[in-house]
């Protein structure tokens, strides 16, 4: 081909398409010909609608980061935001909803302040909301997909399945609403199916039961983000105030609640620390019922460390003391929101009668109970409670063992006390080994001269011919030294001994 | 409520009892004995003896009862609303050696009647009447205040294992027509959710119409 295009006389390879696919080119393409172009110019349109992305990435992570750090956030958010933030406009446009992104953010923009204002509690409140917000559209996802799963062998699945969505969908249009309306359609919509599935499987309720926690873990996995702590109340405040109470609260002792846990058996302490991860990772759930799970853990918890204590079973009257100490100790993060979330979202069927709901209402009346303590309650007298709730005066440590059992800080400064002491005691012992040792260093000094002059004085009243004939008896012992040789020779008897015997070599 | 998910299925019905009481007067002896058949066990299995469960068959009906203790120290008295929302039935219990358990009982009843009207059954126990040398609070006394105020009054002992029985079948009899007063009562309550269902049946049909939204999730 080449040669028959050589036969023309004209410079061919300057008209053919650079790329040598024996067309010719175009100086308009850059010297490629039509086809080539095109797929020339796809690949570059392609790739720099990428370079577009990822710059548009860059400018929305940079920029997030400077509203981060202008709100002072912890470090681990900002990098995790802009991908949920993606996931989340994904689901939403998913589901068909296009105004809602930036009204979506406001409750998670605003919560970093109030880490801010809880700098004690850093380990607990930022890895629960940042990793809720992670996980948020992908826990719906799965959610649902887990839903679907549940639903198929049932022979109304496909019906519930579709109200259950239709439900969830609608509730994003009435976000404005208030709190309270919201958890009655909820409730509402929880009544009539679970009438709507009584009848349908007459009778067998644990069944009907084990649709509605799917119903409910289906829709609120869906819901959290829009109806957890929402805009239209105060639930935030009040966790602040809680938050700030407890935190005020810091010096309350074990023996001021009267709480039957001895923490010095190391099984009751590990009890204790498990219910407080317990009540603590109640925040990161999202399901109502999961966040009963946590409640009812926790208090199983309490009471094994209650029996462990006491040698016999717990009642109310130990119990109550103790979840509140926990609660006191754990300072749970968002405590208000989520007993608010859980009051207005869970199946009411749960909280009201079964035991999940009799541990909820336990943690109930123990925050109730830390919003109204005063003095008395604690056995104190209302100045002192005073003293000590403005930090003018802290309570006096009833004993070095008992101060330990108490309340982190007075633990922590009896074992400052402690060591202390210890260090005192070793110090003087320092002092009298040192004072030893030099006692020891002047009797040695004092030794040596004593022998240098009894050898001396010995020296003298011997002449040294008695030396020789010591030197050769000295030859037998082999090992003896000079100066002891000396010694040896005060002993006249030591002529008197057998000779040493000498080897001797017997022949055969 | 409650009562409510009871009328649901119409043959189950879940009764919420609360356990009020001073401190010591042996409220958690009562309901162990109840529940565990217990006293004074040395070798513990129960973990813990505040909120336990109860499965009865009165009269062919089934009855799930969760009696909830509650914390009996005068600091926690003002947590007894949180406590009794709800609840189906109340047992006040005092120690009938000590004067003051009665008078605390008697104040229960009047928070109790003002916060949740006549819709809760009362029993007013006077416990360990195996202690009758030492009583303090004289039976007359006791039964006419209960009857005052619309109460039954039982005499029981978690030690002697007496009267315990009794007291719980009665109150779930007397819960169970307290029930079924309120199901009759509530007839045209069955016709008014028959048309809030419909209203969720329209909201089913919308779904249907744009299928869109939801296809890449069931697919």
């Amino acid at each position: 081909m080449m040669s028959q295009r050589r036969g023309i006389h004209l410079d061919q390879s300057e008209l053919l398409c650079t790329k040598g696919c024996g067309f010719y080119g175009n100086n308009a393409w850059q010297g490629l010909c039509s086809k080539c172009w095109r797929e020339e110019y796809q690949r570059e349109k392609q790739k720099q609608i990428q370079e577009d992305w990822a710059l548009a990435e860059r400018l929305q992570r940079e920029e997030e980061e400077a509203y981060a750090s202008r709100q002072q956030r912890t470090q681990s958010q900002p990098a995790i935001a802009p991908f949920s933030k993606f996931e989340e406009r994904k689901t939403k446009e998913k589901s068909s909803k296009v105004n809602t992104v930036t009204k979506f953010f406001i409750p998670s923009s605003k919560t970093p302040p109030k880490k801010d204002a809880a700098p004690l509690d850093t380990q607990s409140s930022p890895s629960p909301s940042s990793s809720a917000s992670r996980h948020s559209s992908v826990d719906s996802d799965h959610a649902t997909r887990e839903f679907i799963d549940f639903l198929k062998p049932l022979k109304s699945g496909r019906e519930i399945f579709k109200q259950c969505r239709a439900f969830t969908e609608g509730m994003v249009y009435k976000r404005d609403m208030g709190a309270d309306e919201l958890s009655e359609c909820v409730q509402d919509f929880y009544q009539n199916l679970s009438d709507r599935l009584q009848t349908q499987f007459k009778g067998s309720s644990d069944h009907v039961e084990s649709i509605m926690d799917e119903v409910e873990k289906y829709m609120m996995t869906r819901l959290y983000k829009e109806v957890f702590c929402p805009e239209t109340t105060d639930d935030e405040k009040k966790d602040l105030a809680t938050q700030k109470r407890i935190r005020a609260l810091h010096w309350v002792t074990i023996e001021m609640l009267c709480v039957p846990v001895d923490e010095e058996i190391p099984e009751v302490s590990d009890s204790v620390v498990k219910a407080i991860t317990d009540v603590i990772e109640m925040d990161s759930k999202c399901v109502p019922k999961e966040k009963l799970g946590c409640i009812t853990r926790c208090s199983k918890h309490i009471f094994n460390a209650i029996k462990i204590s006491k040698k016999e079973a717990a009642s109310a009257d130990d119990f109550l003391p103790t979840l509140i100490y926990i609660v006191l100790k754990a300072n749970p993060p968002r405590l208000q929101s989520n007993i608010q979330y859980i009051t207005r979202f869970c199946n009411p069927s749960r909280i009201m009668t079964g035991e999940d709901g009799y541990y909820f209402t336990n943690l109930c009346c123990a925050v109730a109970f830390i919003e109204k303590l005063d003095g008395q309650s604690l056995n104190l007298s209302s100045e002192d409670f005073e003293l000590y709730m403005s930090g003018q005066a802290s309570p006096p440590l009833p004993q070095a063992t008992g101060a330990s059992s108490s309340s982190p800080g007075s633990s922590a400064l009896s074992q400052v006390h402690k060591r202390l002491d210890l260090l005192t005691g070793l110090g003087e012992r320092q002092e009298r080994v040192m004072e030893k040792a030099r006692q020891m260093e002047s009797d040695l000094i004092d030794w040596t001269d004593e022998v240098e002059q009894k050898v001396h004085s010995a020296l003298e009243s011997f002449p040294p011919e008695t030396q020789i004939t010591t030197a050769t008896t000295a030859s037998g012992t082999a090992t003896a030294t000079a100066a002891s040789s000396a010694i040896d020779s005060d002993n006249v008897e030591n002529e008197l001994l057998p000779p040493p015997l000498q080897p001797q070599v017997f022949a055969g | 409520m409650a009562a409510g998910g009871a009328g649901g299925g119409g043959k189950t019905y879940s009764f919420k009892v609360v356990l009020l009481g001073e401190g010591c007067v042996g409220k958690t002896s009562l309901v162990l004995r109840y529940c565990e058949n217990k006293f004074n066990d040395k070798h513990i299995t129960t973990l813990q003896a505040s909120f336990l469960t109860k499965k009865l068959n009165i009269t062919g009906k089934r009855v799930n009862l969760a009696i909830w203790d509650t914390a009996g120290q005068e600091r926690f008295h003002a947590l007894g609303p949180i406590y009794y929302r709800d609840s189906n039935g109340a047992v006040l219990v005092y120690d009938i050696t000590d004067e003051d358990s009665f008078q605390k009982v008697k104040n229960w009843v009047k928070e109790l009647r003002k916060m949740l009207g006549n819709e809760i059954c009362l029993c007013i126990v006077g416990n360990k009447i195996d202690l009758d040398k030492d009583r303090h609070v004289s039976v007359e006394e006791a039964e006419s205040y209960a009857e005052s105020v619309g109460a039954r009054h039982y005499h029981t002992s978690a030690k002697l294992n007496k009267g315990i029985e009794e007291l719980f079948l009665d109150l779930c009899k007397r819960m169970m027509e307290t029930a079924q007063a309120e199901e009759r009562l509530k007839g045209n309550g069955a016709s008014q959710s028959a048309s809030s269902r419909r209203g969720v049946q329209i909201v089913d049909d919308e779904p249907q119409a744009t299928p869109a939204g939801g296809c890449c999730s069931s697919g």
